[in-house]
């Protein structure tokens, strides 16, 4: 669908009646003539199908492609994963039949793709181009021509089957500790190591299913898909979310709240408070209900498809409904406690109420959210196109706007033709997947409420429907449910949603096919790839056959190479092996929120300083107009390190050796009174170095691993250095030494060097990155 | 390790990142130290976006036929030298007139018309804008390969207030939201910024310092994954080189300015002045006038030409306006006739505008016809030819951009080729 989005200026049409009744079409090949399996070609499969065929032809020659008449019809994957090849072979017997017809003495392959005998694309390979080499080759070794063909262009299965060789993975322990800290914010405790010590990775998947029960998973799922959806990123204050025209009575039910029992002097700030947690939770439903589906094990089609909405006893009020409902809530008091609930057909002040053949609001999960609409806001002449746009990036993981088709001349277009979106060619082949699903949301306003255009929706754009089916006007009404019935039932569905598990995983987008044929890496850029496309296949395969529970989809990427391999055994790498590699491992600089979460793992508190303007500072979004992470740390970012890695240790390694030994988390082999000089005290320090790294750094060294011993020179050369200045200070810093809380003496320097060491692996990188 | 071995390295890896200062110091001696303590010395580069598509007969490509402009007529456009432009001055509230913009600047400054965007969507166009290729999603913006060729050593390297900002993985942006975080930033050895009170005493810096350096020297030479050497790579980076941000203080104004590009302004000049950043994406938005197209644009765009002024007025100040080079653009122009909300809707043909060194000033290259269509342009002459003159697009602007900032060589464009076809290169646009 992508290319059939993006491709019609480029595609390659042929025209039916301009081929030779004698001509053999792709579709007519038998499955049987080339054993699918057995398919090994690797000039038509690396050069002519993933350079020209795949990116070029089949954008517009396949089933329902603008040249979908044409007898040169291409036919998609199957998938990625499947070893059924077949589509393989029926397309490259397609390429032979084009190449070896003969117009005069060229291939007619060759004039269509320059844009000769009336290619409908055009000239979609220009002279000189490596796409048309490519076909040259192809076909003159078709008449035995070329010499260059033999052994590479055989397809090596042994080369292929290796992608993985020579990479290391992480031990059980160490994938446990990944799971629970990226997962539950939390450490693994001392039960549950000793359990994967004995039981290995079953116990490894034993204990994930139990973080599956745990808040804190709920927390980082949530996190994970507001990055995806944004939905708490409503600029105007949330009560807005519901319309006036259909809320108007209840919507600010909280300025009429009763606050007499408090005192005069406090019942402003109490009203201020109460709206502030109203809006907070009105802006949590759509994150709610992602939460409920995936708590209780519910299909997660329904983020699409749910006849429900979340809300709290504080949302309820705002759409009236409390009353009805307020018997569910098992704490009524908790306005952060949500269960699902159905509104009423809406009813405005005018006295209307919308159609609704069942009586209820048409809910369709987030396709009918007043939030997700909200977000994704629409104006007259925008006509929806927003939303349309991000419901195929959201549900159907395409991004119609990644590669916009080049017009000739847009501007001419638009001049010549009076609607161009329904009329020019070079319009029509985006606006004819886009409009329907505009024309699907029409009667939301600009803003997401249910307020249909006063002059009806517009006539000079597509309408309703759907992936080529129109949408009956009997279904208007419920329109949001008609699509959303469709969506999850296309294939597409499936794969868009592991693609978000992996970016909540791995922290990235999945990986796209490479662009640039004339990149000599691309060959191995495309295997790695593909090797990544058959991850996500296959987990989208087990997430639909589980019912679309997307504990499914968790559970299988954690389980796969990709989120266990860890390194790379020594090995030299050639620059093919490198771009193979290039995205492997999990390897994310952690958010300013994950980042707080590991702090308060390891040291029991938050730092608390990553928020407000520091977490923009820190790469984090505020999910209205900053909204993609970063990913490499600025030298701001940098900065912000230092501060965090002296502000942490300076409040926490003191306050350690205040408490009783086994009590301490950092220091509970060692006292301030050790100091280098004898091998048990030195074996004492290297002890606890060892114990800080596996800590805060979740690596299991020896005592005479480098990294130890650069950090035992360290600690000793601070102690050196101090001593050497003749005298300092005995008492820890007012700052770091308690303040006004207790005062911490320090007699032999060693808890400031401590400090130190704690402040050198703070601002590792394995401290700071998954 | 020598520096150039290990970008060599680096880049024999596929890897685009920053080597940390300190390895400058290490290795060049007394004399790059010198240089290290003023940062880089320009020349800086700035682009100015006016987000959402600005009009641009209202601007710098005047029609005042055909309907397209309800605030003046053809015999209304003023001139400046070899610009022409629609007047405001009358129509505006605040803000900088074209009146007062062209009489200031005309004379440094060289506009381009009907610049073909070859689509008009949000997205692909802002993306073509920034990074002069509309096919990829990979390519880095101008600023950011800028950065990245002359120093992304530079701990603010790359500064963004919006735009479309992609890197290409050559360098880190930085966002700095507020003139006040640069101070948080540029003390964080000491205890909420007080330089009384620092964490550690200095030996114990230096101590800790100094085993990340030996850390980070110990495994240049080991086998990691890519990503995990480029990113310990990049965070080595960005840790030794945010010490350089103390440099920053100095130029820190005392009070935030009120307008928005001046607030971005203060951030960036201040940045520049101290040799920490190499360029900046300044920007503000709303001028996407699907509605009232003509109150917008009319807020929106002396909003935005008194933003420009203010930079060069202050980077005067500081003096380093000689050194700073500007672009101002937005991803797309808008539509030669009103719509039913008195709004103009997505226009491909737009304009751009630059200033600075190497530029010459006051003169138009290209054109639009009374249709607001564009008119080719002779690659050689710069004059517009309707034959066999080419359709300039962002291609060839980027094409010129980087010959200008004299990177067009450098590898990491290399890595980025825009494929401008041969005989379309814009070689004299530059040219006084």
């Amino acid at each position: 669908m992508t290319a059939q989005i993006l491709g019609a200026v480029f595609c390659l049409i042929f025209v039916a009646d301009t081929i030779t009744a004698q001509q053999t079409s792709a579709q007519q090949i038998s499955a049987q003539s080339i054993p699918g399996c057995l398919f090994e070609d690797r000039l038509f499969e690396d050069e002519v199908w993933a350079k020209v065929g795949e990116r070029t032809c089949l954008r517009c020659h396949n089933e329902k492609g603008e040249a979908a008449e044409s007898a040169f019809r291409l036919l998609k994957p199957d998938s990625i994963g499947s070893s059924d090849r077949t589509w393989l072979a029926r397309n490259k017997t397609a390429f032979e039949v084009m190449a070896k017809s003969m117009e005069g003495d060229e291939s007619r392959l060759l004039l269509k793709a320059s844009g000769k005998l009336d290619h409908g694309g055009g000239e979609v390979l220009k002279a000189d181009s490596t796409g048309l080499k490519i076909l040259q080759r192809f076909v003159r070794r078709l008449n035995g021509q070329d010499a260059e063909q033999a052994v590479d262009d055989v397809y090596s299965a042994s080369e292929a089957a290796a992608f993985f060789k020579g990479l290391t993975m992480l031990s059980p322990n160490q994938r446990l500790r990944r799971i629970t800290l990226s997962l539950a914010g939390r450490l693994p405790t001392t039960a549950e190591l000793d359990e994967v010590r004995q039981n290995g990775d079953a116990a490894v998947a034993a204990i994930l299913e139990r973080v599956f029960q745990e808040d804190a998973f709920y927390e980082r799922l949530k996190e994970g898909f507001n990055d995806i959806f944004l939905t708490v990123g409503i600029e105007d204050n949330a009560e807005t979310l519901l319309s006036y025209h259909h809320f108007e009575k209840t919507r600010l039910w909280y300025q009429h709240w009763d606050f007499s029992n408090l005192p005069e002097a406090e019942r402003e700030r109490a009203g201020w408070k109460l709206a502030d947690v109203y809006r907070d939770a009105l802006l949590q439903e759509p994150l709610r209900m992602i939460e409920y589906i995936v708590r209780n094990n519910r299909p997660f089609t329904e983020i699409a498809t749910a006849d429900y909405i979340m809300v709290s006893p504080h949302t309820a009020r705002g759409y009236g409904i409390y009353d009805s409902i307020k018997d569910q809530f098992k704490n009524p008091a908790d306005p952060f406690e949500y269960i699902p609930a159905k509104l009423s057909a809406l009813t405005g002040r005018d006295g209307k109420t919308q159609e609704s053949a069942t009586g209820l609001y048409p809910h369709a999960g987030f396709l009918s959210m007043f939030h997700y609409l909200r977000r994704y806001p629409s104006t007259e002449t925008n006509r929806n196109r927003l939303r349309a746009r991000m419901f195929y990036q959201h549900f159907l993981g395409i991004d119609i706007m990644q590669l916009a088709p080049r017009s000739t001349d847009a501007s001419a277009v638009a001049a010549k033709y009076e609607i161009p979106t329904m009329q020019a060619p070079d319009c029509v082949v985006c606006h004819r997947t886009i409009d329907p699903v505009s024309s699907i949301f029409q009667d939301f306003d600009f803003e997401g409420h249910v307020i249909p255009r006063k002059d009806g929706w517009y006539k000079d754009m597509f309408q309703a429907g759907f992936d080529g089916e129109d949408m009956p006007p009997s279904e208007r009404w419920r329109a949001p449910q008609w699509l959303a019935e469709r969506t999850v039932k296309d294939p597409r569905f499936a794969v868009a949603m592991v693609e978000h598990v992996y970016y909540i995983l791995f922290g990235r987008k999945t990986l796209q096919s490479p662009d640039d044929i004339d990149d000599p890496l691309f060959a191995a850029r495309r295997r790695a790839y593909l090797a990544q496309r058959k991850l996500i296949e296959s987990t989208a395969r087990e997430f639909a056959a589980s019912g679309f529970n997307l504990k499914t989809v968790f559970r299988s990427l954690i389980a796969s190479y990709c989120y266990r391999i860890d390194g790379l055994q020594a090995v030299a790498m050639n620059p093919d092996r490198a771009a193979e590699l290039d995205d492997i491992g999990i390897v994310r600089l952690l958010s300013p929120e994950q980042l707080e979460r590991k702090l308060k793992a390891i040291f029991g508190k938050e730092w608390g300083r990553l928020n407000g303007e520091t977490k923009i500072l820190y790469g984090g979004i505020d999910s209205v107009s900053i909204t993609e992470r970063n990913s490499d740390p600025s030298g701001a970012m940098g900065a912000i390190q230092g501060i965090l890695a002296n502000d942490v240790a300076c409040y926490h390694v003191a306050r350690d050796f205040r408490r009783e030994t086994p009590e301490r988390l950092l220091f509970s082999t060692i006292e301030p009174s050790v100091v280098p000089g004898d091998d048990m005290s030195n074996q004492r320090i290297r002890q606890t170095i060892v114990s800080l790294y596996q800590r805060l750094l979740g690596q299991e060294l020896a005592s005479d691993d480098p990294e130890i011993e650069r950090t035992y020179l360290l600690f000793t050369g601070i102690l050196s250095d101090a001593n050497a200045q003749g005298r300092f200070e005995p008492r820890e810093s007012y700052f770091c030494g308690g303040r006004e809380e207790f005062r911490t003496e320090d007699p032999l320097y060693t808890i400031r060097a401590w400090r130190g060491v704690v402040t050198y692996l703070l601002r590792q990188h394995a401290f700071l990155y998954e | 390790m020598l520096r150039r071995n290990f970008l060599n390295l680096c880049r024999a890896a596929g890897l685009g990142l920053a080597a940390p200062i300190g390895m400058d110091s290490i290795l060049r001696g007394d004399e790059a130290k010198k240089a290290e303590t003023a940062g880089y010395p320009g020349p800086y580069y700035v682009v100015f976006n006016a987000s959402g598509g600005w009009d641009t007969t209202y601007l710098m490509d005047p029609k005042g036929v055909e309907g397209i402009n309800r605030l003046y007529q053809q015999g209304e456009i003023l001139t400046a030298g070899s610009h022409r432009f629609a007047p405001t001055a009358n129509h505006i509230e605040k803000g900088m007139s074209n009146e007062n913009f062209f009489a200031k600047y005309g004379n440094e400054l060289r506009t381009l018309n009907g610049l073909d965007l070859s689509v008009n969507n949000h997205t692909p166009c802002a993306r073509y804008m920034a990074t002069g290729k509309l096919d990829s999603t990979n390519f880095p913006t101008f600023p950011a390969l800028v950065a990245a060729c002359h120093g992304a050593d530079a701990p603010l390297a790359f500064l963004t207030f919006g735009n479309y900002s992609a890197t290409g993985n050559l360098v880190p942006m930085s966002r700095v939201p507020y003139l006040q975080s640069l101070n948080l930033l540029a003390k964080a050895d000491f205890v909420e910024g007080n330089e009384r009170a620092p964490y550690h005493d200095p030996f114990v810096s230096d101590r800790i310092e100094k085993a990340l350096q030996e850390q980070f020297d110990a495994r240049v030479s080991s086998i990691r994954l890519p990503r995990v050497e480029r990113s310990q790579s990049m965070l080595y980076s960005a840790q030794v080189n945010s010490k350089a941000l103390q440099r920053v203080v100095p130029f820190i104004p005392k009070q935030q300015a009120g307008e928005r590009l001046a607030q971005q302004a203060d951030i960036a000049l201040a940045s520049f002045k101290a040799g920490v950043c190499i360029s900046a994406n300044l920007s503000i938005g709303q001028f996407d006038s699907h509605n009232n197209n003509d109150t917008d644009q009319m807020k929106l765009i002396p909003e935005f030409l008194a933003g420009i002024d203010y930079v060069l007025k202050r980077a005067a100040d500081l003096q380093i306006r000689e050194k700073l080079v500007v672009v101002i653009q937005s991803e797309m122009g808008r539509t030669p006739t009103y719509n039913n909300g008195n709004g103009k809707d997505h226009w491909s043909i737009n304009s751009i505008m630059f200033l600075g060194p190497g530029i010459g000033g006051n003169r138009v290259i290209g054109a639009t016809d009374e249709k607001q269509q564009l008119t080719p342009v002779d690659a050689k002459t710069l004059t517009t030819n309707d034959q066999a003159g080419v359709r300039i697009r962002p291609e060839h602007i980027h094409d010129a951009l980087r010959r200008l900032a004299g990177i067009a060589e450098h590898p990491f464009s290399k890595q980025f080729p825009l494929l401008v076809p041969d005989g379309e290169g814009l070689s004299e646009l530059w040219a006084g």
